[in-house]
């Protein structure tokens, strides 16, 4: 209980410290603090899926897109509307929308497993990539633009990692609140093994279907951030394979065993790119490749796994 | 078929995508006994009991449970009647302790209210796994690992407990001490339906059991009877 308590302490600790940084930082260490809390949200969301269950999704770009997609198209429908109510109506259209098309593919999709799950998933976001691309309602290739939402007097950039950041936690408590209920539970043995999870009366199905659209959903979510931050968005720049990479590479590095994988790992990803390989840019991926590949030798179970290991050994001792 | 049967399955036909295993299988279970379905490989046992636990749809036929027809419900809503099975191979979670293997079984609503009695109920019954509570399923011996199926079965409260090859690649003495606990589950009320390849020891424990050939009904009978037939005793027993 008091460990618990310290735990919570700590976290509100943490997000006051996080929430005051834009006040003494430079606009590019915000912007690269919003970049983390972004990647971050879509790993947890895309973790959400496959930390619990083991269905590994390489296509969840495709929720970014959509959420994106839902952003800019309900923005011009109200053009004239308070910027704080056209974000609410933004964020939400992103969440609903995302969240909606994540119900009516899931029921076909989850039907598959393992990998046949994945490459679905790729083909998912490919396709619907390739739709938004084709279509002039979504801009076709010139793509969209969204007003900035920003009230006057505050920093673009410190505004939306304040949004970045109150999602994160959202999601993160979403999780956190998943991982300790029945639902949890069920999806735990559904990764561990889903015949017999399914022989010992988890709804198998529906679990599956209720972690697939929490996932997708809160991706839109995010999703309709990411496209308001950037400001401008077209099918490439939403739809795109290397979002995905980013959320499943961030939860590998940081460790798929606990929520703070995700997190750890897209804090460490992307602080790594931004902030140390901001100058080399040719070898920018070829750095990240040797990245992960030490990682994956070093720390199979991710940082958390090896924190978590070495901690294990020093109490044995 | 009386109507005082806990199970009954009438005209049961199903299969895999066309291939029929199971037709026109028809057998009855009476509350507080303990059935056998026994039968050569491939005879359809595992299908039957699959089907009546929800895991395959049948193509055919009904299932009563309880008065109720619950023909081609699926697993959860099996399970929240008071059908559960104890799947042949075990399926026990590798990676998960003994406790959380345990807990996995209690998820269905009806079990999780009572989860702390019933956690108590089965350490009672299992010392063996009460010591072993925090071991990993995976690293436990194949009749510690058939002790803790059955014990996660029991998490569901189960009415009907359906024992698929229970006795499969155990040690005799520990196949003597299985059936022997079937026996005692039995004696505590819970109405057992056991599908095995070892057709003297489980006939020996039968009150009535089902010879299955290609998906049918051939024979049935008490259990101890059964043994003394002549087509049973050349079939199965070799003598």
């Amino acid at each position: 209980m008091a460990r618990r308590i310290t735990i919570l302490l700590l976290a509100v600790l943490l997000i006051a410290a996080l929430t005051t940084l834009p006040f003494f930082l430079k606009a590019f260490h915000i912007r690269v603090g919003l970049s983390i809390f972004l990647s971050a949200g879509f790993a947890v969301c895309w973790w959400l899926l496959a930390g619990f269950t083991a269905y590994y999704s390489f296509g969840h770009t495709a929720f970014v897109g959509i959420g994106a997609f839902a952003a800019a198209l309900a923005l011009r429908a109200v053009p004239e509307a308070a910027p704080a109510l056209q974000l609410a109506w933004s964020l939400g259209a992103g969440l609903v929308v995302a969240g909606g098309i994540a119900a009516i593919i899931a029921w076909p999709i989850l039907r598959l497993r393992g990998h046949y799950f994945t490459i679905a998933m790729l083909a998912v976001a490919l396709v619907l990539g390739e739709a938004v691309a084709a279509f002039p309602v979504f801009g076709g290739s010139t793509g969209l633009a969204l007003p900035n939402l920003a009230p006057m007097g505050v920093r673009v950039e410190a505004f939306f990692y304040w949004i970045a950041l109150a999602l994160l936690a959202i999601v993160m408590a979403v999780a956190w609140v998943i991982s300790r209920s029945r639902l949890g539970y069920g999806l735990a043995a559904i990764r561990e093994d889903e015949d017999a999870a399914q022989m010992l009366g988890v709804p198998t199905t529906r679990f599956k279907v209720v972690a697939f659209v929490l996932s997708g959903g809160l991706i839109g979510l995010i999703g309709a951030v990411y496209a308001l931050n950037l400001g401008y968005i077209t099918s490439d720049s939403v739809f795109r394979g290397s979002l995905s990479l980013e959320m499943i590479v961030n939860s590998l590095v940081g460790g798929m065993g606990s929520i703070l994988g995700p997190v750890i790992g897209a804090a460490v990803m992307t602080g790594v790119t931004k902030l140390v390989l901001a100058d080399l840019l040719e070898y920018h991926l070829a750095i990240t490749g040797v990245l992960i590949v030490a990682v994956v030798l070093v720390a199979p179970d991710g940082l958390v796994g090896l924190w978590r290991r070495r901690r294990a050994q020093s109490a044995g001792r | 078929m009386t109507t005082t049967d806990l199970l009954s399955v009438q005209g049961l036909a199903a299969g895999y995508g066309g291939a029929l295993a199971v037709r026109g299988l028809d057998f009855a279970v009476a509350p507080g006994t303990i059935a056998v379905l026994v039968g050569a490989n491939g005879a359809g046992k595992t299908t039957t009991v699959q089907v009546i636990a929800g895991a395959i749809r049948p193509s055919g036929g009904t299932i009563r449970f309880d008065g109720e027809t619950v023909t081609g419900l699926d697993c959860p809503a099996m399970v929240d009647r008071g059908i559960t099975l104890v799947p042949e191979g075990r399926l026990i979670f590798a990676r998960m302790t003994v406790e959380e293997n345990l807990l996995m079984g209690a998820l269905n609503r009806r079990a999780a209210a009572n989860l702390a009695r019933n956690l108590d109920r089965v350490f009672a019954l299992f010392p063996r796994l009460a010591q072993r509570r925090g071991q990993l399923g995976g690293s436990m011996s194949g009749g510690e690992q058939q002790m803790l199926a059955i014990a996660r079965g029991l998490m569901a409260e189960p009415r009907l407990m359906i024992l698929d090859e229970p006795s499969l690649g155990l040690a005799p003495k520990v196949v003597a001490e299985t059936f022997g606990l079937i026996r005692q589950l039995n004696a505590e009320g819970i109405t057992i339906l056991l599908v095995e390849q070892n057709v003297r020891q489980s006939l020996q424990l039968a009150d009535r059991a089902f010879v299955i050939e290609k998906g049918r009904v051939v024979l049935s009978g008490a259990g101890p009877t059964l043994l003394d037939d002549p087509f049973v005793k050349t079939a199965f027993l070799g003598l």
